[in-house]
């Protein structure tokens, strides 16, 4: 089902120029609301940027308020977007807890809900990513590297964020695949980089300096990855025999480190603005009262090498997507392992 | 009747006394502060407590109060043996200390400030507040003094909160109350009222002990006065017996022969500073000259304009009209940094708050204002800085165990003494002082004099600005006299008497 | 009266008066924490780990230095770790735009000082107190920065010159070392051995004092704020340097771990107390506690927690040694 409704999906992309609309007996809803839970972030002015690019092509407007990561803002503004009628409305909740109330009025208001991101009590369907497939698939591709290049040597520098689940689990799916290829892979240092670039590098630092047998960096996002390389870099090592992964690929940062680091070879991509198109597409079907899993997965891929290249166009200063590589790509239908396991 | 007898018929009808203290010993590492001392206090009496600082004068009041523990000695209150353990303890056994620096809460009302261990509650357990105002006025009403017992403690003159303190003590029902030095910062007028309030006191049988060292204060209204002298019990007498240099000889242990030298002779007749027409918020229309080598005094009640003539005239505040020359040269642009160039300063009357560097060495504090002349190229030539310094703590006999100490360990009149060789080293002509030997003991007090009357026959000009009638009278060449922000009277140092002075000073 | 009664005078050099017992505290108890992390890690004392540390010693004592000033005259400077991640982006900026590290380099620092200066009027013309002003230009600055730039800004020229700033070497001491021991040195010499540095002391302990004195008290303060915002528009450079890219994200805390180093050394922060040895020391502490926790792979959450222990023990220690020579 899954994989006939993405095939469809990218069959009508291709045909745009044809057709201007998929051949489809759906209703289009012509507002959708979206409340970002923080739109400073790289992360989701992409998926704003997929959100508007794909909402352009069924003839729908998408209109976005920022939560700015408090709770009581988001529920504001969501109630705003009920109140103004808007055909489906679209969350990025701020935490979980605090939307539960709103997803209730949403119903009794009978106003449709796609969730992005993170799931919450009572909803319909959300749209998101899997942390541990991402992790683990860039931990196959990592492993194969590392047979190849780095003499079927692990010893993995994990610079991650012990705070959210999510980055827990992408750091789990890295080991866990990169176990698969080479079983004695070893994670030498768990860090907690903060997920920003001036923390991870003083960590790295300081983990670096005391294990000089690490040979692969793991980040849990970009800033976490290049505060690893930084770090290294400025120890005043060679990048040789050096594997560098990252996990996001939400802005330039990382195409910058693909292009001029030997060492910055995979990055665990996530595409935002495919999580964007995505929740259109939910958004419609919710519209249309149509059948939903709870968790529509958004896919992710390891892009290799210059890989980078086979999805985005780069000009130096803006970088777009590459619809038909994006949307050609199959997500699981379901995630290996999820917040849930943690526990 | 034998001697014997009468003693024995005496001890069994009197009451106890109220408070006696017996052998107090009190160390701190390093200082022996209190030794061997003795107090006792009858009921309805005024026993005044007096002593140069550090004599340990707080020290035995502070074990009085429950501030520190006694190392030696005996309390009896009452009659009865006991120790005083915390500053509530005191005031549970009856003994009311109101402070200089007063401990009231200053957002709250004066009544809640006065029951605020004790609020009576009605029967729901909340605060009685009619009961509270009611209560409140009553025990004004005792001591004979009128306030709004529903304003904020803060926004009190200093005065009224010290009656708000004796009400407290009336609270309490203490039979002890002691004041610690409370007229330093009070008008003579406010004076005159506290000592009604304390006659009211005693009246009710209580017993009052008055820290204080101002001997016409103390001549006024003590009963009975004990001085102590560097940590060690001095003298307790009937206030009839001693004389004013009776006293001051038992506080400094030396006799003072002249409290006002005078080694100068005429003024040279050169204008040092010249006061034209000055105006601000507080003053109007100022005019004065003053000559080099001469003390010109300004006297003036609380809120005459001395110390905001003192600081519109050193360019600290600004003035609105009219011109200040230095020498000759104009203080033009109006402020301190220009001021200080010209050579004029201000020995301040406040201390602490405008003189003092109270965390910073004495040497810091007394180079400040010079310590450009020790520096080239912006680097300090710290040999010359300290010996320049100890030149001025040798000739000042200013007593610091080293150049080093932090000054705010230095006694109210050594701390002057640094503050005026902060003047000279920089080499003023003229100096301003506002009330220069304010919260200082009597035998500094004689070397600050000593040392503005040898300003003065130095050449230098001298502007003294002073509520304290003697100062004024024995160390001014002229005096004038003000009022309201204006200048009101002017006398030479043959017409000024204290009568005249206090006829111009009231508006 | 107890307070009169002379205590023996402590130290009879320039030092013993500035300096305090505190610093034997910190002295010893970085002795303790080195040789302790060093017995249960022997990396600890790696070379690679000591030049690690120094570095990241180096980027906070650069600020430090200019901090310790402030606190001395009283005031405070809270934005220092906003205004670090905007003149990285800033520099980054102007790099790419003029392909110049110099100017670049020029350009963040005169960001930082005229941070600084928005600061210091702010506090000195317009009277609102320090802690209060620098809370909103921080606020100002780190929305400020997001509207600048929403991305990091990335090293477009590729200048290596601009990475040798963070990540070069002289020999083998880190160029970030280098800086931050000359700014160090220079500023100790001014504090301790002029006239500027002393009035600085003089503002901080009274400026009514100060100003009757005929000293220039609101250009000091000016000063000593335009100082550590140029101080942080080296550390700024640094930092972007390291990451080879203008962060907007980057200095989050920055501005407590400063102060807390500050503090730790024994500055005052009510004015007119503080010595730069202290602030070197408070810096290494807080560092070394950093590194230590790393590479004992403790949990990372004690890199918060451990300095807040060490800052309220060394000050309440301080506390305890003032009342004894009190009395």
């Amino acid at each position: 089902m899954q994989k006939i409704l993405f095939a469809m999906l990218a069959a009508g992309t291709a045909l745009v120029a044809v057709s201007a609309v998929p051949a489809s007996a759906q209703d289009t809803p012509k507002r959708i609301g979206y409340v970002v839970n923080y739109a400073t972030h790289e992360w989701y002015q992409n998926v704003i940027k997929g959100m508007k690019d794909h909402a352009a092509e069924i003839g729908a407007t998408v209109e976005v308020k920022d939560a700015n990561l408090d709770v009581a803002k988001q529920v504001s503004a969501a109630e705003d977007f009920i109140a103004q009628g808007v055909d489906v409305l679209i969350l990025t909740p701020v935490n979980e807890e605090g939307v539960v109330p709103l997803l209730r009025r949403a119903k009794a208001a009978g106003m449709p809900v796609v969730l992005e991101g993170n799931p919450v009590k009572g909803m319909t369907t959300m749209v998101a990513i899997c942390d541990y497939d991402t992790g683990y698939d860039a931990g196959v591709a990592a492993g194969k590297y590392a047979k190849e290049n780095l003499g079927g040597v692990a010893k993995v520098m994990n610079v991650g964020l012990p705070l959210l689940s999510a980055t827990v689990l992408r750091s789990q799916g890295f080991m866990d695949g990169i176990q698969t290829e080479i079983p004695d892979a070893v994670m030498v240092h768990d860090l907690d980089g903060g997920g920003n670039p001036d923390r991870a590098l003083e960590v790295s630092t300081a983990a670096l300096a005391q294990n000089d047998d690490i040979n692969i960096i793991y980040g849990i996002n970009d800033s976490s990855s290049l505060g690893g390389l930084q770090a290294w870099k400025a120890a005043g090592k060679s990048q040789d025999g050096l594997l560098v992964v990252g996990t996001g690929g939400e802005g330039l940062a990382f195409i910058n480190a693909m292009e001029n680091e030997p060492s910055y070879r995979i990055e665990a991509a996530m595409f935002p603005e495919k999580n964007g198109y995505t929740a259109i597409d939910a958004a419609v079907k919710v519209f249309n009262n149509e059948e939903v899993p709870p968790h529509i997965v958004s896919p992710t891929a390891p892009m290799i090498g210059d890989e980078w290249s086979k999805y985005y166009d780069y000009d130096g200063t803006t970088r777009s997507i590459k619809w038909d590589a994006v949307n050609a790509l199959v997500p699981p239908a379901k995630c290996t392992k999820t917040a849930a396991d943690l526990k | 009747m034998p001697a014997e007898a009468a003693t024995a018929a005496v001890a069994e009808t009197a009451a106890p006394l109220p408070l006696e203290m017996t052998g107090i010993g009190k160390h701190f590492p390093g200082v022996i502060a209190l030794d061997n001392v003795d107090l006792s206090l009858e009921a309805g009496k005024v026993h005044a407590l007096m002593g140069e600082n550090g004599a340990g004068k707080s020290t035995l009041i502070k074990i009085l109060a429950g501030v520190y523990g006694k190392d030696t000695g005996t309390i009896r209150i009452a009659g009865r043996e006991t120790s005083i353990a915390s500053p509530g303890d005191a005031l549970r056994q009856g003994i009311k200390v109101v402070f200089q620096e007063i401990a009231l809460i200053s957002e709250f009302t004066v009544a809640e400030n006065i029951f605020l261990e004790q609020y009576p509650t009605g029967r729901s357990g909340s605060i009685n507040w009619k009961k509270i105002r009611q209560d409140a006025r009553a025990l004004f009403e005792r001591i004979g003094f009128d306030v709004d017992t529903n304003a904020r403690t803060g926004a009190l003159p200093i005065s009224q909160q010290q009656m708000v303190e004796i009400a407290r003590a009336l609270a309490h029902e203490a039979r002890i109350v002691v004041m610690d030095e409370p007229t330093s910062s009070l008008t003579p007028a406010e004076v005159a009222l506290l000592f009604t309030v304390i006659r009211r006191l005693t009246a009710l049988g209580i017993a009052v002990i008055y820290v204080s060292h101002k001997l016409d204060e103390v001549f006024e209204i003590a009963d009975t006065v004990t001085v102590l002298r560097d940590g060690r019990h001095i003298s307790t007498r009937p206030i009839g017996e001693h004389t004013h240099d009776t006293l001051i000889q038992d506080m400094i242990g030396r006799q003072i022969d002249d409290l006002f030298p005078r080694s100068r002779g005429q003024a040279s007749g050169k204008v040092a500073l010249s006061v034209k027409g000055v105006a601000t918020e507080k003053l109007r229309d100022v005019t004065f000259d003053v000559y080099a080598g001469e003390v010109l005094g300004f006297f003036g009640l609380m809120g005459a304009g001395r110390t905001e003539l003192a600081k519109a005239i050193v360019g600290f505040d600004p003035i609105d009209k009219g011109t200040i020359e230095i020498g000759g040269r104009p203080l033009h642009p109006h402020d301190t940094r220009t001021a200080v160039s010209l050579g004029i300063g201000l020995l301040t009357e406040d201390r602490k708050g405008e003189g003092l560097m109270l965390d910073l060495p004495v040497v810091y504090n007394l180079s400040l204002a010079a310590l450009g002349s020790f520096a080239r190229g912006g680097f300090i030539d710290e040999t010359a800085e300290r010996e320049a310094a100890q030149g001025y703590v040798d000739r000042f006999r200013i007593r610091t165990p080293s150049l080093f100490q932090e000054i705010k360990n230095l006694s109210g009149g050594n701390q002057q003494k640094v503050l005026l060789a902060r003047w000279l080293l920089r080499g003023l002509s003229v100096i301003v002082v506002d009330e220069p030997t304010r919260g200082i003991d009597v035998g500094a007090k004689q070397e600050i004099f000593a040392l503005i009357d040898q300003l003065a026959a130095d050449g230098h000009a001298i502007v003294m600005m002073t509520s304290e009638m003697p100062e004024l009278l024995g160390l001014s060449d002229r005096v004038m006299v003000m009022g309201e922000g204006r200048i009101t009277g002017s006398f030479s140092r043959d017409e000024a008497t204290q009568e005249k002075i206090l006829n111009a000073a009231i508006v | 009266m107890v307070s009169e009664v002379s205590a023996p005078p402590k130290s009879a050099s320039l030092v013993g008066a500035l300096v305090g017992n505190n610093q034997i505290v910190l002295v010893a108890a970085l002795v303790v924490i080195c040789v302790g992390i060093s017995l249960a890690v022997p990396q600890f004392y790696s070379s690679a780990n000591i030049i690690a540390i120094l570095r990241q010693v180096a980027m906070v004592l650069i600020v430090a230095c200019g901090m310790t000033m402030l606190l001395i005259t009283a005031e405070v400077d809270l934005s220092v770790g906003a205004s670090l991640a905007f003149v990285g982006v800033v520099a980054m900026d102007v790099i790419n735009v003029t392909d110049s590290v110099f100017l670049g380099a020029l350009a963040g620092i005169a960001f930082g000082a005229l941070v600084g200066l928005v600061n210091g009027l702010i506090v000195t013309r317009l009277k609102v107190n320090s802690l209060i002003a620098t809370i909103g230009t921080m606020m100002i600055l780190q929305g400020g920065v997001f509207l600048y730039s929403r991305e990091a800004i990335q090293n477009h020229h590729h200048l290596p010159s601009f990475v040798d700033i963070g990540a070069g070497y002289v020999g083998p001491v880190p160029i970030p070392v280098i800086v931050a021991a000359v700014i160090f040195i220079a500023s100790y010499v001014v504090l301790r051995h002029t006239t500027l540095g002393r009035y600085l002391f003089a503002v901080g302990a009274n400026e009514k004092t100060a100003r009757l004195s005929g000293l220039r008290t609101t250009w000091l303060k000016l000063f000593a704020f335009v100082l550590t915002g140029a101080l942080v528009g080296v550390a700024g450079l640094i930092l972007g340097s390291l990451m080879n890219a203008g962060q907007p994200t980057a200095g989050r805390g920055f501005e407590l771990t400063v102060i807390a180093a500050v503090i730790l050394g024994g500055t005052s922060l009510s004015g007119g107390r503080g010595t730069l040895i202290g602030t070197l020391l408070g810096v290494f502490v807080l560092k070394v506690i950093d590194d230590g926790i790393i590479v004992l792979q403790w949990n990372q959450d004690l890199q918060m927690i451990v300095p807040g222990v060490v800052l309220i023990a060394a000050i309440y220690l301080d506390i305890l040694r003032r009342r004894a020579d009190a009395r």
